[in-house]
């Protein structure tokens, strides 16, 4: 990491999720910077250039959308989303506008913190510059010779089944929505077909799980998309 | 007395005695007027004097007096004019001509002059009869009621033509019912008469308006999509209609009463559906700001307990299980408020269905991940035949549905015992089947686990309200699907639900490319 202790932005306005989770992350070793609406927020993510924002869906002033879409104008710096159970499309809204990933309120601080290594750990690594070959399970990716092993045996991939895998691979932690898969992997007109991607997930899970009903690497987000971690 | 048996007659045609009365009185006034001018007058003058006489009574009194003035004024004017005088002789054959063209001539000019008049006529009361139309459709278009449609139509019935009509409409059981409500003074309708009109579409017509026949006329009011109604008009009498143009009047202001009916039927249908829609929308959102209005609270009270459990250095041993066991209440009242609000969300009217193919297994594996630690005493065996075909559901809600199975079935078994999730195709359905070794259902109720709050034990010391069996019922109901609990034959529970197979669609082949093969 650059800085030697990350700045974490907290954008929340109840005052009591604020405390638990400002204590919880400085004793993770983090600082804290806190605002409480969106307009607030986005001129703290101005002059305090934090490393991770994390942010609650249900703002006063205005939505998550508002607050993703204003910040992606200028910086790609990773974003957690807080939200109910209730608003699944307001989620996906603002997972789509560039939000990196969400947890539905309540939430364990341990899956908080958790999230927030990984994407901090993601900014790292993207700042070093990625190696070309991956490891998760049992499984190596190597992206440069577009090879793929598992238990040092070759995998067959066909092309769209290889392609989902590399961009799952390049957002590593991150939520993926169905569009923006579909997008990146079939191209716009394809948008709709979900029933596409979650066959070609199912087929990567196959080819590439222990127990393809009980994934550990690729994540269902039910409603919202698929996140892969290693 | 011939006279009188003559007018007896001609009243049949429609003109009163008065008007023949007029007609000789006239002829005997003429006579009176050219009798002294005799001397200075030819005679071909005198004709011309009862010409016009003839003329005038046509265009005033009608058909029946002109011709009676015709034949009249022939008889006088030989009897007072044509010598010898006061006798019906005539002295001269030439004389012979004279009547016989002067009485063409007079009957010529009669038939002319009341054929304009009574075109005239018809056309003065085509006109009011459209002004009338044209006010039924102007007050029709404003119409805001049933009641204001319906006396309109009367309205113009008893004004314009002078009958009495009756309007009928279906009622909410389909049956016919006559408006206004005291509609048996005004008219008698059978109803079967009314049953048939309103069905076929067709009128049932007993002759003309005024044609004797004591049967109401019925006309279905057509409207674009189906019959809106029927409208019975009475015989009777017949002021201002005649004939053939009766049915086309009737016609057209069946069509104007049916257009105005249907136009109400539609603005009704769309404030229904105006006031379904906005009463939904205020459903949901208190039901939305009640679930941020609890989840707010739980997640400070959760979240603090959890951030506290996880200090360091950590905390003594007595205090820290006491933080966990807040936490862990804490997490189970957020799960009692989220089946609580779901159970509402659900019951509050109709549920919109995010239906998309997908996979079984994708759910499956979905809501054992997100039980995570609440299945850390059982082994979860998933077992599902690989040809399963794609499903088509709500993935949110059928994750509700395994979330609450998989969470009974660890609640209600040992620790340690295997929970089993299996599915088949039979025929058109697929079943979905979630079983555990626990002490399995009541015998004697169980379908009555899956009502609102019924436990299978009522006193248990399982905690739970008896919510989760019902939301998975709600859920597999608006997917069109049955649930049903039962035990096994080994002893444990087995709740088993059937999806649609539907027609799942294609996903066309990529081909036989091998791209990362290492060859």
């Amino acid at each position: 990491m650059n800085a030697p202790t990350p700045v974490v932005l907290l954008v929340e306005d109840e005052a009591q999720i604020r405390r638990f989770v400002r204590s919880a992350l400085e004793g993770d070793g983090c600082r804290v910077a806190e605002a409480e609406t969106v307009r607030q927020g986005l001129i703290e993510a101005g002059t305090r250039k934090p490393d991770l924002v994390i942010l609650d869906l249900g703002l006063p002033d205005g939505d998550g959308v508002q607050f993703v879409e204003g910040l992606r104008a200028w910086s790609a710096i990773p974003v957690i989303i807080l939200s109910a159970r209730s608003t699944e499309h307001d989620k996906i809204d603002v997972l789509d506008a560039g939000a990196d990933d969400y947890l539905t309120k309540p939430f364990s601080v341990g899956e908080l913190l958790a999230r927030v290594r990984a994407l901090l750990r993601r900014q790292a690594r993207a700042a070093e510059g990625e190696s070309p070959v991956l490891r998760f399970g049992a499984v190596e990716v190597d992206l440069s010779r577009r090879v793929v092993l598992r238990q040092g045996a070759p995998v067959r991939l066909t092309p769209i089944e290889y392609r989902l895998l590399a961009v799952l691979l390049a957002n590593s932690g991150k939520v993926m929505t169905h569009r923006h898969l579909l997008r990146e992997v079939w191209g716009p007109t394809f948008v709709e077909s979900t029933h596409y991607l979650r066959i070609y997930v199912s087929r990567l899970r196959q080819k590439l799980e222990n127990d393809p009903a009980q994934p550990q690497h690729f994540l269902t987000e039910t409603g919202v998309g698929y996140r892969f971690v290693a | 007395m011939r006279t009188e048996g003559y007018s007896e007659g001609l009243t049949a045609s429609g003109s009163s005695v008065k008007h023949y009365v007029f007609a000789i009185l006239a002829c005997g006034l003429t006579t009176l007027v050219a009798t002294p001018l005799r001397e200075q007058l030819e005679l071909a003058n005198t004709v011309m004097l009862f010409l016009l006489t003839v003329a005038l009574i046509a265009a005033r009194l009608g058909k029946g007096p002109a011709i009676l003035a015709s034949f009249l004024s022939v008889l006088l004017f030989d009897v007072f004019f044509v010598p010898p005088r006061l006798s019906l002789a005539v002295s001269d054959g030439k004389y012979l001509v004279t009547f016989a063209v002067m009485l063409a001539v007079a009957l010529i000019i009669g038939q002319l002059t009341t054929g304009l008049r009574r075109q005239a006529e018809e056309a003065t009361r085509r006109e009011q009869q459209t002004r009338a139309l044209y006010g039924l459709a102007q007050e029709l278009a404003g119409a805001l009621s049933l009641e204001q449609v319906v006396q309109a139509t009367r309205h113009f019935f008893r004004y314009h033509l002078g009958t009495e009509a009756v309007l009928l409409f279906p009622d909410e059981g389909g049956a016919l019912v006559a408006w206004p409500a005291d509609a048996a003074h005004v008219l008698i309708v059978e109803p079967h008469v009314a049953r048939t009109v309103y069905d076929s579409g067709e009128p049932a017509a007993f002759g003309g308006l005024g044609s004797g026949n004591d049967q109401p006329w019925y006309l279905p009011l057509r409207g674009s999509t189906r019959t809106r109604g029927v409208l019975a008009v009475a015989a009777g009498s017949t002021r201002g209609a005649t004939g053939r143009g009766d049915r086309r009047l009737l016609d057209t202001v069946s069509a104007l009463v049916a257009t105005a009916v249907e136009r109400l039927h539609f603005v009704e249908v769309a404030n229904a559906s105006q006031m379904q829609m906005v009463s939904e929308r205020l459903r949901s959102s208190i039901l939305s700001a009640l679930a941020h209005d609890i989840r707010t609270p739980l997640t400070a009270l959760y979240g603090t307990a959890d951030s506290l459990a996880l200090t360091r250095p950590p905390l003594p041993e007595p205090i820290r299980d006491a933080v966990e066991s807040v936490r862990d209440q804490a997490f189970r009242l957020s799960g009692l408020v989220s089946n609580l609000l779901d159970m509402a969300r659900l019951q509050a009217g109709r549920v919109t269905l995010r239906k998309e193919w997908q996979p079984l297994e994708e759910v499956v594996g979905a809501s054992i991940k997100l039980l995570g630690p609440a299945l850390a005493d059982h082994p979860v065996t998933v077992s599902l035949p690989a040809d399963l075909p794609l499903l088509e559901f709500d993935a949110v809600l059928m994750e509700r549905v395994f979330c609450n199975l998989l969470e009974n079935a660890a609640k209600y078994s040992p620790p340690g015992s295997a929970i089993g999730i299996s599915a088949r195709s039979i025929g058109d359905l697929v079943e979905v089947s979630v079983l555990d070794r626990g002490k399995g259902f009541p015998d004697d109720k169980p379908e009555r686990v899956f009502e609102l709050f019924e436990r299978g034990t009522a006193e248990s010391t399982v905690p739970g309200v008896g919510l989760g069996l019902a939301i998975c019922r709600a859920i597999i109901d608006a997917h069109g699907g049955r649930i049903r609990a039962a035990n096994q034959p080994g002893g444990g529970g087995c709740v088993t639900f059937s999806l649609s197979r539907g027609n799942p669609p294609n996903i066309p082949d990529e081909g036989p490319s091998v791209e990362t093969d290492r060859s």
